[in-house]
């Protein structure tokens, strides 16, 4: 088993202090100096690299982070709850049934359930059962299921139901805060998923068509003609977003994380029925690992360099205090101001946003 | 669910329309991830593998290998299936498949390494499976050759292999015609052995066959076997100079 | 954790020379096992296997159970083989070893995959009830060749057991002890053994039943299990120093052998303990009817 310690960035608290004043700057310098603040490492994606997956993708960003999502989805036997059973007059969309969605609206509506969804999320080095896997996959089930549109697709008819399986592998080990790829590989691998169509009627025991290129896809092009407004949002993304001083900085790589202010993880839908850039389905903020950097001992504390090595603890916090706005690298305490969340999230929703810009790179890529 | 091989003595086509001695696509890459000291992707036909290798590093303390061991490095394989590999999805930790997997390859490629020169230190190889159709220990053993080279490991020579397959004979004398590469539908149906040879010579390094079949048949199989493990020694070496000569 | 003493290198050395020279340490020759000793115990199904040093005692008891739902129309076989701290210091309770992995597999891929034992005979009632067998191998000693010993002892033990009758009556399945009716043999398809190949000298010298410090000593191991009939159920060889691929199939011709012989003994044991258990038996009636 590989180590199953967390990646260390190492750096001394000379070299953290001046990639941290860099990137304080106006505009920020990045490690990648090419790059603007908004600017995403580059990757390549692959999907349905899997014969045997209903959808799966592959992407690899150019530091060597690599995911891989599988999407499996199989027939499952529905537990029979009182409410289903009140609607029992009603009609029943067949999946894929596109045209009919709008009669029967209210039908698929609110049926699906939660626990149809499984995330699994593997590390290498990790066990499932650690808190990085643990957390990384109920973040993404949670904005998954955030809209019910997901788990409404899966519904079959009252005894059957799609279970949908989400297979989150990462190749790599966990060089930089690893949710936003897996996020993206995992949109792209959904927007590819293709259910087999369904030939049987109601609530029979469900019949599909052997034909693939029959299948129709989970989330439908939006795209389409008359009826696409009904079509589903397509799944969310998750971006990382942190602050360094006043400076806002996306996709950060493990080395900028290890100074970041903090950090936070936007996740957000491009919604079809608002006219205006994409959603926030959640945000949250992450640990950054900058809390763990070790602290830089400046020439005034150091006995080596002349300086007078405080006596007591009391003594050396008071010091630190006030070197706080010094260059000697202290660990930041985390926290950010409130204006800058909003100008994250108004940075990530807006109108060509980075949320909209992701979102389209990666149908792109479903097109081409 | 048996499965109807009866055709092949027909038209001496097997299932997927290959002739006896055809291999299934073999597609190769080194050096497919930026992050690990080597690596490795192969598609063994539907088998994909994806094979990582870490180190050499500093021996964890507690781990097996130290004590008077460790005057040599020491190999740690890592085998996980993903849940997506197979036909149906399941989700599996360690169990005896993966426990055997990882056994045979630590045995089978430690002696072609040269770990005496990392001494107290440990290589570790990661397999993801990724799609499973046949040949996986096969499949495994390639991509960890590939992936050791690519890491740059000392080691003597390319450990390539393959399964064969013994079609069922048609009168009970003669033992049935060796079928190269299996995949997993023959796999379930025929007696297979898999077959690992180091060099050019073809010397046997592994040899694994857990299916009931008459002595006869042996013979056949390792001889298509070895000619197999030839050819995708071929293959392999065709990847490791291809990604040479990009440096070149 | 406890480990293997490793082999002194003088040993290594002096086993290695000793074999240049066509010697064994204990003057076998190198295609020999040594003397292998079965004896029963007085319950069916209890089998005592020497060889040389190595001790194995396999076991077989029978319970009824319910078969797994995906195969309602077999009974369940298990082989449990476990290494206890009786057989050598080396081994350790609840840590598997390497060791310990591959003898659990290769009795496994022998005899069970190899379906020495019709489980379908183990069957009382279709998806309802069913005899669950369960084999318990213990190594009481080891002098290497555990997993030709163990196979040995599993074998012989199947075969000597006899399982208790049942009467099926629609749903209700009742089993007859061993006073009501004769208890039945198990139907055994065919009689799988192992015989381990011990390469030297990088694949250029073979042993046969290599024991403890010839194991320590050797570069490559090969396990061939096959029955009399002249089946390969199983070739093992998961690694070390590589072989001939000739010498690989003369394996098979050598295992083929030494499994006709061993069959035979085996065979002679199980009918001179069938004899020893019969005579009393049906001199006892004999002398019953004489009586009257």
């Amino acid at each position: 088993m590989a180590p199953s310690q967390h990646v260390q960035v190492n750096l001394s608290p000379a070299e953290l202090s001046y990639l941290r004043s860099s990137l304080a700057q106006s505009p920020p310098i990045r490690l990648d100096h090419t790059k603007g603040p908004k600017d995403f490492r580059s990757m390549r994606a692959e999907y349905d690299v899997l014969p045997g997956a209903n959808g799966s993708a592959r992407i690899a960003l150019d530091d060597g982070l690599e995911a891989l999502v599988g999407v499996k989805a199989e027939v499952e036997k529905s537990q029979r709850s009182p409410r289903v059973d009140e609607q029992e007059h009603r009609l029943t969309v067949a999946a894929g049934d596109m045209d009919m969605q709008d009669a029967d609206d209210d039908d698929t509506k609110a049926k699906g359930q939660n626990a149809w969804v499984e995330m699994s999320v593997e590390i290498p080095g990790f066990r499932d059962e650690d808190a990085l896997p643990v957390f990384l996959a109920s973040m993404l089930t949670e904005s998954l299921l955030a809209s019910g549109g997901l788990k409404d697709r899966l519904y079959i008819n009252r005894r059957f139901h799609w279970k949908l399986y989400i297979d989150i592998l990462l190749l790599s080990p966990a060089l930089s805060y690893p949710l936003a790829l897996l996020s993206m590989t995992t949109h792209l691998a959904l927007l590819t998923s293709r259910l087999p169509a369904l030939k049987s009627e109601k609530d029979e025991d469900p019949l599909f068509d052997d034909d693939w290129d029959a299948s129709v896809p989970l989330y439908p092009k939006s795209k389409g003609k008359t009826k696409g407004t009904q079509a589903m949002d397509r799944p969310p993304v998750i971006v990382l977003a942190m602050a360094v001083d006043q400076n806002i900085i996306f996709d950060p790589c493990k080395e900028e994380l290890a100074v970041a202010d903090a950090v936070l993880a936007v996740a957000c839908t491009d919604s079809t029925s608002s006219p205006s850039g994409a959603q926030v389905i959640a945000i949250r903020t992450i640990d950054p690992p900058s809390h763990l950097t070790p602290l830089g001992v400046p020439n005034a504390m150091n006995s080596a360099t002349g300086g007078v090595v405080p006596a007591s603890t009391a003594d050396a916090i008071t010091q630190r205090e006030l070197l706080a706005s010094s260059d000697v690298w202290t660990p930041p305490r985390g926290g950010m101001k409130r204006a800058l969340v909003g100008q994250i999230v108004k940075a990530v929703v807006e109108k060509g946003g980075v949320a909209e810009e992701v979102i389209q790179a990666l149908q792109s890529i479903d097109v081409g | 669910m048996p499965l109807d091989t009866s055709t092949y003595s027909l038209a001496l086509l097997r299932l997927d329309g290959r002739r006896w001695n055809e291999l299934r696509r073999l597609h190769a890459q080194i050096s497919v991830q930026a992050a690990a000291s080597g690596s490795s992707y192969l598609e063994m036909g539907n088998t994909k593998i994806l094979c990582t290798v870490s180190g050499p590093s500093e021996a964890r303390r507690g781990a097996g290998g130290g004590g008077a061991g460790s005057s040599e490095g020491n190999l740690e394989v890592d085998v996980s299936f993903a849940g997506f590999s197979g036909v149906e999805r399941r989700k599996r930790r360690q169990d005896k498949r993966t426990t055997d997997l990882s056994h045979t390859l630590t045995s089978s490629l430690t002696p072609l390494l040269h770990l005496h020169l990392y001494p107290h230190s440990t290589i570790t190889l990661t397999l993801s499976i990724l799609s499973q159709d046949g040949s996986l220990l096969a499949a495994c053993i390639n991509s960890a050759t590939l992936a050791l080279i690519d890491a740059g490991v000392p080691m003597t020579d390319y450990l390539t292999a393959v399964t064969c397959a013994s079609s069922p004979s048609t009168s009970d004398e003669e033992a049935g015609d060796p079928l190269l590469d299996v995949n997993s539908a023959e796999e379930q149906e025929l007696p297979f052995l898999t077959l690992g040879t180091v060099g050019r010579e073809g010397r046997v390094g592994v040899c694994v066959m857990e299916s009931r079949v008459r002595g006869e048949g042996v013979e056949g199989m390792v001889a298509v076997g070895i000619e197999g493990c030839a050819r995708v020694r071929e293959i392999v070496d065709g990847v490791v100079r291809g990604y040479g000569k990009r440096f070149a | 954790m406890p480990r293997e003493t490793e082999i002194s290198v003088n040993e290594r050395a002096f086993i290695q020379q000793a074999l240049q020279e066509n010697l064994r340490l204990d003057g076998r020759a190198f295609d020999a096992f040594r003397p292998l000793e079965l004896t029963f115990g007085d319950e069916y199904g209890v089998a005592d296997v020497q060889l040389g040093k190595t001790r194995v005692i396999a076991r077989i008891s029978v319970d009824v159970a319910v078969p797994p739902p995906e195969r309602k129309f077999d009974g369940i076989f298990q082989i449990i083989a476990e290494f206890s701290p009786m057989a050598s210091p080396a081994f350790e309770v609840g840590r598997p070893s390497d060791a310990e992995m591959v003898l659990s597999r290769i009795l496994e891929k022998a005899i069970r995959r190899s379906n020495a034992l019709d489980t379908e005979s183990l069957c009382i009632i279709a998806g309802l009830k069913c005899f669950a067998l369960r084999a318990d191998v213990h190594i009481i000693d080891h002098d290497g060749g555990l997993v030709d010993a163990s196979c040995i002892a599993v074998m012989a033990a199947l075969q000597h057991f006899r399982r208790p009758d049942v009467v099926v009556e629609g749903e209700k399945a009742t089993i007859l002890s061993v006073r009501e009716r004769e208890p039945i043999p198990l139907s055994i398809l065919h009689q799988p053994l192992c015989v381990s190949f011990s390469y030297f000298e990088d694949g250029e010298i073979f042993l046969i039943d290599a024991n403890l410090s010839e194991e320590q000593v050797r570069n490559a191991e090969i396990i061939v299990t096959m029955n009399k009939h002249g089946e390969v159920c199983q070739i093992a060889k998961y690694g070390g120093a590589t072989v001939d691929p000739l010498a690989l199939l003369n394996c098979t011709n050598v295992a083929l052998q030494k499994v006709k012989e061993m069959s035979k003994i085996i065979q002679g044991k199980l009918e001179a303990d069938a004899k020893k258990r019969d005579a009393g038996g049906l001199m006892a009636e004999l002398s019953a009817e004489n009586e009257r």
